[in-house]
């Protein structure tokens, strides 16, 4: 597919023409930090961000999904899909999204994430500033992105947009593109490879050896302790999380006391019920009791265990974790860095 | 359960948790706490599924728990579950009575290999509810009876008041079919059999051997004390098969809530073979 180019000036009218046909969500400013949202003029997007404070996922597995809308007579699925254009996804979070898609998609393909997914077309974008804690330059570097219809880079004078499917290719029709120059190409690759250099915080080891010396640590219960000794079980990590996916599933009833809908709510796998079960006489069986078992297990799913599935850790370095924790404990440099120097 | 389960006969895509209608066509209450359903699918089809798969049950508006079937496919008219009031979507599912409906789905998860265990000699170890999913597997090996070798069956409750099934128990002790043995952790007036943990049930019998394929279900402490007696008794790991309790919510291996380290005990379990989790940490 051919590399095109889009001038300065005509990229707000592009942005523009795409809010007219279809729902465009991208990174707008939200007071000092930026989200995901539903974009009502070029004006509010924010090329420039450095990260979102969720990411991307929320558009296909949102906070609160509805699954099973229901009334005396009927019991029915509500997979409602809408078109959209999620524009400016960085790689990172593309990672994550392609991550998302295969654990949604394998063994039991989860429609009510997946119909979603399949009605958005994903514009991701080059990196201008980098998050302080973001470390996405040195992690899992041998999984490539692939989730995205096309990839757009700013550079001096206007855009290079790459399309990687008919998605992407049909997507520049409404904007006054033309063929990319050689020059302009490079000055894009440039433009990217200069973003990693400035993503200088560092994991300097392979996925391989962090899978293997992360999971052979599982029994050493001294240093999970002194890792998650002040873990609050709050959640944040796994909430502002790029591949965390657990929910909980839960009823709620219309005014009508007659319908209503079966929903899944983002769970956290760090908070303290949540492998719990309710056993006779109301006691409760909890098989990740200790907040350090809770913590070690987060890691080993991010670090060890998804790796076969993935061909990586289920960890993109974007840093959010590290940024959200109450503690400031969650940090993946930190906790496998740790790990790596003791067992070194 | 295929995985093309979320795409319909005409190829459009369906919501994994859209649950299916099963009308109660009878109901009893073996305990104070439990509740004995009889069920048949609305739809008139009978539910196809092997012994040791659960279901998702619920009610509409309250929720869903994991469930054991508790009758054997063998038996196609209808099927059993067993459930405890213990929270709010239990107390739902067991106020309702004959007529009325509970929405299922599944059947869910990995049961009992019956190829491994045709043919050979099965002890199956039962405490407490674990009766009720391993109840599927022993009535089919009794509809089966000439397919496998000698059968042993161990039930533990923790009072007399606790024992499930009183019908079946009766005929279980008059059968040849079944060695059937019982015990109460704590007895009271009406109690004459055998007082004691589950695992005093093992010097019951010389039928146990090392070719014997053993089935575990029961609560977690349990798991612990009759591993050990195989251990003595030189049962291998493989011929071991462990029923796994978890906050199996979702019950197709998305949400989370039941993973053991790397394994969904919803769609890898609930049962599994002592081999396959003996190095899992977070498994017994």
């Amino acid at each position: 597919m051919r590399t095109l180019f889009l001038g300065a000036r005509e990229f707000a009218p592009f942005v523009d023409l795409l809010i007219g046909s279809t729902r465009v969500i991208g990174p707008v400013a939200k007071r000092q930090k930026f989200v995901f949202a539903e974009l009502e003029s070029s004006g509010d997007l924010r090329l420039d961000y450095d990260v979102t404070i969720l990411p991307p996922k929320k558009v296909f597995f949102p906070p609160v999904q509805p699954l099973v809308c229901f009334d005396a007579a009927s019991v029915r699925d509500c997979i409602d899909p809408v078109p959209t254009v999620l524009l400016g996804v960085h790689p990172y979070d593309v990672k994550g999204i392609d991550m998302t898609d295969l654990l949604f998609r394998e063994r039991h393909a989860d429609w009510n994430y997946l119909g979603q997914r399949e009605a958005t077309t994903i514009v991701a974008s080059g990196v201008q500033s980098v998050a302080p804690r973001a470390f996405w330059a040195s992690i899992g570097t041998e999984i490539a992105p692939v989730g995205h219809d096309a990839f757009l880079t700013a550079i001096d004078g206007g855009y290079v947009f790459e399309p990687r499917t008919p998605k992407g290719v049909a997507l520049a029709r409404h904007g006054a593109f033309r063929e990319a120059t050689p020059e302009e190409i490079a000055a894009a690759e440039r433009a990217n490879a200069e973003a990693a250099e400035r993503c200088s915080r560092a994991l300097p080891y392979t996925s391989a050896e962090i899978a293997e010396r992360v999971r052979a640590a599982f029994r050493d219960e001294a240093m999970w302790d002194a890792l998650a000794l002040d873990c609050f079980s709050c959640g944040s990590c796994n909430t502002v999380c790029p591949t965390c996916y657990c929910f909980d599933v839960r009823d709620t009833w219309n005014l009508d006391q007659t319908s209503g809908t079966r929903s899944r709510y983002w769970d956290a796998c760090l908070t303290r019920e949540f492998a719990s079960v309710t056993m006779a006489g109301g006691e409760k069986e909890n098989f990740r009791e200790h907040h350090q078992s809770r913590f070690r297990h987060r890691f080993m799913r991010k670090a060890a265990y998804l790796n076969e599935k993935l061909g990586g850790p289920a960890c993109t370095g974007c840093g959010r974790c590290a940024a959200a924790c109450t503690a400031d404990i969650a940090d993946p440099v930190r906790v496998i860095t740790t790990i790596m120097e003791a067992t070194a | 359960m295929s995985d093309t389960h979320s795409a319909s006969p005409d190829g459009e895509h369906r919501g994994l948790f859209v649950p299916r209608e099963a009308k109660i066509i009878h109901t009893s209450r073996p305990t104070a706490s439990e509740k004995h359903f009889t069920l048949q699918l609305a739809s008139g089809e009978p539910l196809k599924f092997t012994p040791g798969q659960i279901l998702e049950v619920g009610v509409m508006g309250y929720g869903e728990v994991p469930i054991g079937i508790a009758s054997s496919p063998t038996r196609e008219a209808s099927f059993d579950i067993v459930v405890r009031t213990v929270g709010r979507v239990t107390t739902a599912i067991n106020e309702r009575e004959v007529g009325d409906s509970l929405w299922i789905r599944g059947p869910l998860g990995h049961g009992f290999e019956l190829e491994a265990l045709r043919g050979n000699d099965v002890l199956i170890v039962a405490g407490g509810i674990g009766l009720c999913p391993t109840r599927s597997l022993v009535e089919y090996i009794l509809d089966r009876r000439e397919e496998f070798g000698r059968f042993t069956l161990f039930y533990g409750a923790r009072d007399p008041l606790q024992l499930l099934f009183t019908e079946d128990r009766v005929a279980w002790r008059g059968s040849a079919d079944v060695d059937y043995f019982e015990t109460v952790d704590r007895a009271d007036a009406t109690w004459s059999g055998n007082v004691g943990v589950i695992t005093t049930l093992f010097h019951k019998t010389t039928s146990i051997t090392p070719d014997t394929r053993v089935v575990i279900c029961g609560p977690p402490i349990m798991f612990e004390f009759v591993l050990r007696e195989l251990d003595v008794l030189g049962v291998a790991r493989e011929n071991i098969y462990v029923d796994l309790e978890r906050r199996m919510k979702c019950g197709v291996g998305k949400c989370g809530h039941c993973q053991i380290n790397d394994k969904y005990c919803c769609i890898d379990g609930p049962v599994f073979t002592f081999a396959e989790i003996h190095e899992l940490e977070e498994a017994i």
